[in-house]
């Protein structure tokens, strides 16, 4: 009882820590969602991060041919608005399909990586952790300064 | 005037200090950003060969024993999950941690390995994945620390073939080279998550000014 009491009230000031921050799991175990095509899925599944709830909703979306936008947005916002999810990735070819949903996200925590799939390479144009930075980088911030 | 004087000198000098502060924060972010293109390249790489091994196991194996319809649907927790903190940068203030933690038993015992990779505290810069490290030459480890991570060992090698077992118990080689392969490349994306903070972080202070 000691022990369980102790660790609320840490989690009670990790909280009032992150007042303000997006919320961070408290707990120790967060998942690493997915939202890619079926190889690149079964691969990081065998890596161990598939999870499966008693409600049998899994942290990962397989995208094939018959997976529609409205599915992959879906996913993508309930990933997103889950606190036991630390990082999400989605394939690059899926997140420019909801492009505007990827690009409009700026919570820190899910992380949201783009990665490769085995047909589409990664291309640094489209990430858009890297659009949101090459602002940086073009002649008209440079302009500014 | 002799104050006045001192005073402008301490203006300076904090103006000065100002301005190394602000340039560090520059050269954290553009270190973060060439982190990241290259962890991104080695990540490609990594699913390359992940890739390459899962379709090399499905064709020893046939396309029947390899696909989403095996998969375990039964509750179950991930095996693979990560510990998020934040993490003092000097400059940069807090920002965020991503550490993970491989093949940790459900059974409880916590045996399970930690490979946490854990952004360097000046940088972004990601330390490599912590091994076990034998004694320095004449030493021997101890036998209790061996029997322990041989006892760690062991379970990792269960949770790994338990993660297999969807697939039927005689699996190809190619799919345990695939499994590691992907292993790999899910550290390598822990490391480009920290840098992917580091990057944020320094970019909102840059543009705040």
């Amino acid at each position: 009882t000691n022990l369980s009491s102790i660790k609320s009230k840490e989690e009670k000031v990790l909280n009032r820590n992150m007042a303000g921050r997006a919320s961070i799991p408290a707990r120790n175990s967060a998942l690493i969602a997915m939202i890619a095509d079926e190889d690149t899925v079964v691969g990081f599944l065998m890596a161990g991060v598939g999870n499966v709830d008693i409600r049998r909703k899994t942290n990962y979306l397989i995208v094939d041919s018959k997976t529609t936008v409205r599915q992959i947005e879906d996913a993508f916002k309930e990933f997103s608005s889950r606190d036991d999810i630390a990082i999400i990735l989605i394939s690059q070819y899926v997140a420019n399909m909801i492009r505007f949903l990827v690009d409009s996200y700026n919570k820190p925590v899910p992380a949201i990586l783009e990665i490769p799939s085995k047909d589409h390479p990664y291309d640094p144009a489209h990430d858009s952790v890297l659009s949101r930075v090459k602002y940086l980088f073009s002649a008209e911030s440079v302009s500014q300064r | 005037m002799a104050g006045a004087e001192e005073i402008e000198i301490c203006e300076e000098g904090a103006e000065a200090k100002t301005e190394r502060g602000d340039e560090k924060v520059v050269l954290q972010f553009l270190d973060s950003l060439d982190g990241y293109l290259t962890l991104m390249d080695s990540l490609n790489s990594k699913l390359r060969e992940g890739w390459f091994d899962l379709a090399s196991a499905r064709h020893s194996m046939g396309t029947l024993r390899i696909n989403t319809t095996l998969l375990d649907l039964k509750d179950h927790s991930a095996s693979s999950t990560l510990q998020v903190t934040d993490q003092e940068v000097e400059s940069l203030g807090s920002v965020h941690c991503f550490a993970l933690s491989k093949w940790a038993s459900k059974g409880g015992s916590g045996k399970g390995k930690d490979f946490s990779t854990v952004a360097d505290s000046e940088m972004g810069s990601p330390r490599s994945p912590q091994l076990r490290h034998r004694g320095v030459s004449g030493e021997k480890p101890s036998e209790k620390g061996e029997t322990t991570v041989l006892a760690a060992d062991e379970e990792i090698k269960k949770e790994r073939a338990k993660s297999l077992s969807v697939f039927g118990g005689l699996v190809s080689p190619k799919l345990r080279g695939a499994q590691l392969s992907f292993e790999t490349a899910l550290e390598t994306l822990v490391e480009i998550a920290n840098t992917r903070a580091s990057m944020l972080t320094a970019f909102k202070r840059i543009s705040k000014k």
